[in-house]
């Protein structure tokens, strides 16, 4: 008989239950999803090596599974919340709480088998539309990605733990509650904020305390970058922006309602104070979880950033990085070591794989003193070794003139050349370098060309001045035929083992340096990234929607009489809805708005850094993906409103 | 005197297809301007149906009604509305107030809703309020109050804007009998000091004894008028208890 009961029941709450299901499968597709990309091959095969990479992988989706299970277990409990008065009816009827607590597992363990069964399905999908993407940026052949067994186990146990952990939670709550609450819990307006003033001054010390640590985030930036500071303002400042950004949501949703209710006009006007004295009861019971809410969003909203950046630099880095196809140096100090290649075999082993088609011999030589490093900070303690290096100027040109660079003339003078940006700061000019009884003045300072060469900075002087010099590393970059090869290979072909001199270990090293094989490495390194901070992404936003959705339709019982007492007072539909509007919308935007807001401080910080590392950047590349990313958030993030709002109104309107 | 309410002919149906009820069948009566009318009858006989029909919440599948010299018969769903809005005033058996706002702001909200500004809408609820003996409880919130105070909260709420017409169903059905008369007091004050026209139903003889003229209703129709003429409440009383002994016996006898 009660089994009847019940699904009457779910008969009649079917918009409900659908919204619970839902969130369900897609939560199951979101985690199911991941965890085929980490248990499966595919990823893992190119995330090989990057043991850092493997370590964040497996952080990243421990955070995903908490959140995802989060949002598991508010659904389960916002069900067991629309039930209350039922099971308070039962109750009375008397029915045994035990009975009751067993059609409410047996029930949502039938909803979760379901929604579990569908969102694997819906897993596959959006993980071979992942993996699409993921190829794509590899400049890989898509193919159907084979499915993880582990994956699918992992995924079935993590669903099933969670359900068991929010089923035991509604057990010991239905254990404990009364009778009266049950039926009458819900009608009790939720009590009004206290100390609303305290929450209004901390949100508006939060703010600021969030725009400075934004603030000292791009100053420490600067520091780090120029001056080689260690890192503790840039983590401090990090912190407390999360920190700032959550209290500051919280403050926000206990004091906005009470600072318009300030306004007695604006009160006094049409349906404001019905809306505001909504939102009071929804937004200050749920300020933690606004939050919690603004602080992932705002997690996506900078990842997102970061990881496109990253991809949309790939290739200018890799300019700067590898401006030659292959280059080799040659380690004149290095002793011990086994199985090197000599250098005209190893060209015949790169002619096995690429035709060279030009050669471009340099080298470094060395003083043996730090005339130039005693000016900076590369000097002192823990740089004691550290000598000047030099480049004759006529192989300068010869090596950057085929990349496109007009040829350097010296007379007497010196060209400090450097990819760090602090390297301007010091006085050079008024700085004489002196070598054999000849003065080189002051000639410049350069961050414009890339790397050829792995220094703090070496300095180009006149072919004269290097002949007495001790010839520190020889160099010889390569242009091989366009195209892709097997770098990897390649590169394993010229590895030679290396014993360190007590023995102790050995290690694989090679004097090669392949363009295309840092270009693979990078374009894994960003197409991991990139997946991770869509899926990132698409999880808290898809989270935050369906927290605020259940929380908005689950109101909607209520809501849906006090909407008929409007209309009865003479409130129109069109007003009705434009009520409905201000009071749903504003609280979706209070998470949100800020987040979006947060594109504008990353885009800058993000443009700050890849100047600072000099690297040529255009500007609207970098406020081109801020725009898009927070363009397609606010999309989705409409989308699902609208939704909502739609359902909302259909329930809560009269006519 | 003014006719306030004029209705005519007014049939309503419920249902479509094979089942339908004839909820309103041909009603005709109207009230002037500071009359206090209750109507009356068995459960079913179509009290509801008809006050809602009068307040533009459910529209008549025939027949005219008049409100002010309006026809609202024709109006658009806006204009109802608003038309509710400015010129009707509710008092319901349950559900009256909003819980979320305050007593206060639910009197006043009739006020907020016609933007009247915020000085006028706050000497209208001072006024109303010490009207009807409630000005010590515009902070609270309608869980704070007992039954009784929140209707009279309705009450207050029903009269704020000076209706030409206020509609009342049942407002004491939730009220003991000591609360009622509280109640019916206060009706009466509204009437008699401030000149409201009202619109009572109810079930309750005691309650119909405090009206100038009773409609009794059977099956959708009108089956009686019962007018004060000047007697005292107690022979109201009395009369209206064998009009109901007559029109089905099983009627409530309190
Ligand atoms: N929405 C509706 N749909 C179908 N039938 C309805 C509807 N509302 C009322 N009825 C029917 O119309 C008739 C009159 O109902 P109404 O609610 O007006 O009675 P009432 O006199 O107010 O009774 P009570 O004293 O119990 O409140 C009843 O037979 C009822 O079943
Ligand atoms: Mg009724």
């Amino acid at each position: 008989m009660f089994t009847k009961l019940a699904l009457r029941n779910v008969r009649r709450q079917i918009g409900n239950y659908l919204i619970y299901f839902i969130t369900v499968s897609l939560t199951v597709a979101l985690l199911f999803a991941v965890n085929n990309i980490i248990f499966g091959d595919e990823i893992a095969k190119f995330a090989q090596g990057m043991t850092e990479m493997r370590t964040g992988l497996a952080g990243f989706v421990v955070f995903i599974a908490l959140i995802v299970a989060f949002v598991l277990s508010y659904a389960t409990s916002f069900m067991l919340r629309l039930r209350k008065r039922e099971f308070g009816t039962y109750l009375t009827l008397g029915m045994t709480r035990k009975n009751i607590l067993t059609i409410f597992v047996f029930e949502t363990a039938i909803i979760c088998l379901i929604a579990m069964g569908i969102g694997l399905v819906l897993g596959l999908f959006i993980y071979q539309g992942l993996m699409a993407i993921f190829m794509h940026l590899l400049n890989m052949e898509f193919a159907i990605s084979a499915y993880s067994m582990n994956g699918m186990l992992f995924t079935i146990a993590l669903v099933t733990g969670i359900f068991i952990i929010s089923s035991v939670a509604s057990a010991l709550y239905l254990k404990k509650v009364s009778i009266y609450d049950l039926i009458h819990g819900d009608k009790k307006v939720e009590k009004s904020v206290k100390h609303p003033l305290v929450w209004l001054i901390i949100t508006v010390l939060t703010l600021v305390v969030c725009i400075c640590s934004i603030a000292v985030f791009y100053w420490s930036v600067d520091e780090i970058m120029m001056k080689g500071m260690n890192a503790n303002y840039l983590f401090l400042s990090l912190f407390a922006f999360a920190g700032s950004m959550i209290l500051f949501h919280v403050a926000l949703s206990k004091s906005l309602v009470y600072v318009l209710m300030k306004r007695k006009r604006f009160c006094s006007r049409g349906t404001h104070i019905f809306v505001l004295r909504q939102l009071s009861a929804v937004l200050g019971s749920n300020a933690l979880m606004i939050g919690l809410l603004a602080f992932l969003l705002s997690f996506s909203v900078i990842a997102a950033n970061v990881c496109f950046v990253q991809k949309a630099m790939q290739e200018l880095s890799l300019n700067q990085n590898c401006p030659y196809d292959i280059v080799y140096s040659d380690n004149l100090y290095s002793t011990g070591d086994t199985g090197k290649v000599p250098l005209p075999q190893a060209e015949e082993v790169i002619e096995s794989y690429k035709h060279i088609e030009a050669k471009y011999p340099y080298a470094l030589y060395t003083t043996g003193k730090n005339d130039f490093y005693r000016n900076t900070r590369w000097s002192g303690e823990g740089y004691a070794g550290l000598t000047d290096s030099f480049m004759s100027v006529s192989d300068f040109n010869a090596v950057t003139q085929p990349l496109g660079f007009d040829p350097v003339v010296l007379n007497d003078t010196y060209l400090i050349v450097a990819n760090l940006p602090e390297i301007t700061d010091y006085d050079w000019e008024n700085f004489t370098f002196t070598w054999k009884e000849q003065d080189y003045k002051y000639g410049g300072v350069t961050r414009e060309y890339p790397s050829l060469a792995y220094m703090y900075f070496y300095v180009v002087v006149p072919d004269a001045a290097v002949e007495d010099m001790k010839k520190e590393v020889s160099y010889m970059a390569y242009d091989i035929t366009d195209g892709e090869y097997d770098a990897a290979s390649l590169r394993q072909a010229l590895s030679y083992t290396v014993e360190r001199e007590d023995g102790a270990e050995t290690y694989e090293r090679t004097d090669f340096r392949f363009r295309e094989y840092s270009r693979q490495q990078e374009n894994a390194t960003s197409a991991i990234l990139v997946v991770g901070a869509l899926f990132a992404a698409a999880i808290f936003l898809f989270m935050a929607m369906a927290i605020l959705a259940l929380k908005t339709l689950s109101g909607l019982s209520d809501d849906k009489k006090r909407y008929q007492i409007l209309y009865r007072l003479g409130t129109g539909e069109k007003e009705q809805g434009r009520t409905l509007f201000a009071q749903t919308f504003t609280f979706f935007l209070t998470p949100f708005a800020a987040c979006i807001l947060i594109s504008v401080p990353t885009a800058m910080i993000i443009k700050h850094i890849i100047t600072l590392s000099g690297m040529a950047v255009l500007q609207w590349q970098i406020y081109g993906i801020a725009a898009s990313i927070a363009g397609v958030m606010t999309l989705i993030y409409i989308l699902y409103y609208a939704a909502t709002y739609m359902i909302a109104k259909k329930a809560v309107v009269h006519r | 005197m003014k006719e306030i309410l004029k209705i005519q002919n007014v049939v309503k149906y419920y249902g479509n297809g094979s089942v339908v009820i004839k909820a309103l069948d041909g009603i005709s009566f109207s009230v002037a301007k500071g009359e206090f009318v209750a109507i009356m009858g068995a459960s079913g006989s179509g009290k509801s149906t008809l006050l809602n029909v009068i307040a533009t919440i459910d529209r008549a599948s025939a027949g005219e009604i008049y409100i002010g010299g309006k026809q609202i018969s024709a109006m658009r769903e806006e204009a109802l509305s608003a038309f509710r809005r400015d010129a009707l005033g509710f008092v319901f058996q349950e559900y009256n107030l909003l819980d979320t706002l305050t007593i206060g702001e639910n009197i006043a909200l009739p006020l907020y809703l016609k933007k009247v500004g915020h000085d006028r809408a706050e000497r209208e609820l001072q006024r109303v309020a010490q009207a009807l003996d409630i000005g010590d409880q515009l902070q609270k919130f309608p869980y704070e109050l007992s039954g009784g105070q929140r209707q009279r909260a309705a009450c207050a709420r029903a009269i704020i804007t000076d209706p030409s017409l206020i509609l009342a169903d049942e407002p004491t059905g939730a009220l003991d009998s000591k609360n009622s008369k509280g109640l019916m007091q206060t009706f009466q004050k509204m009437h008699t000091a401030l000149g409201s026209t009202l619109l009572m139903v109810t079930h309750d003889p005691v309650v119909g004894s405090y009206a100038d003229r009773l409609l009794f209703l059977k099956d959708g129709k009108i089956w009686s008028e019962v007018l004060r003429g000047g007697r005292s409440r107690q022979e109201m009383h009395r009369e209206i208890l064998s009009v109901t002994a007559a029109l089905g016996g099983e009627a409530d006898v309190y």
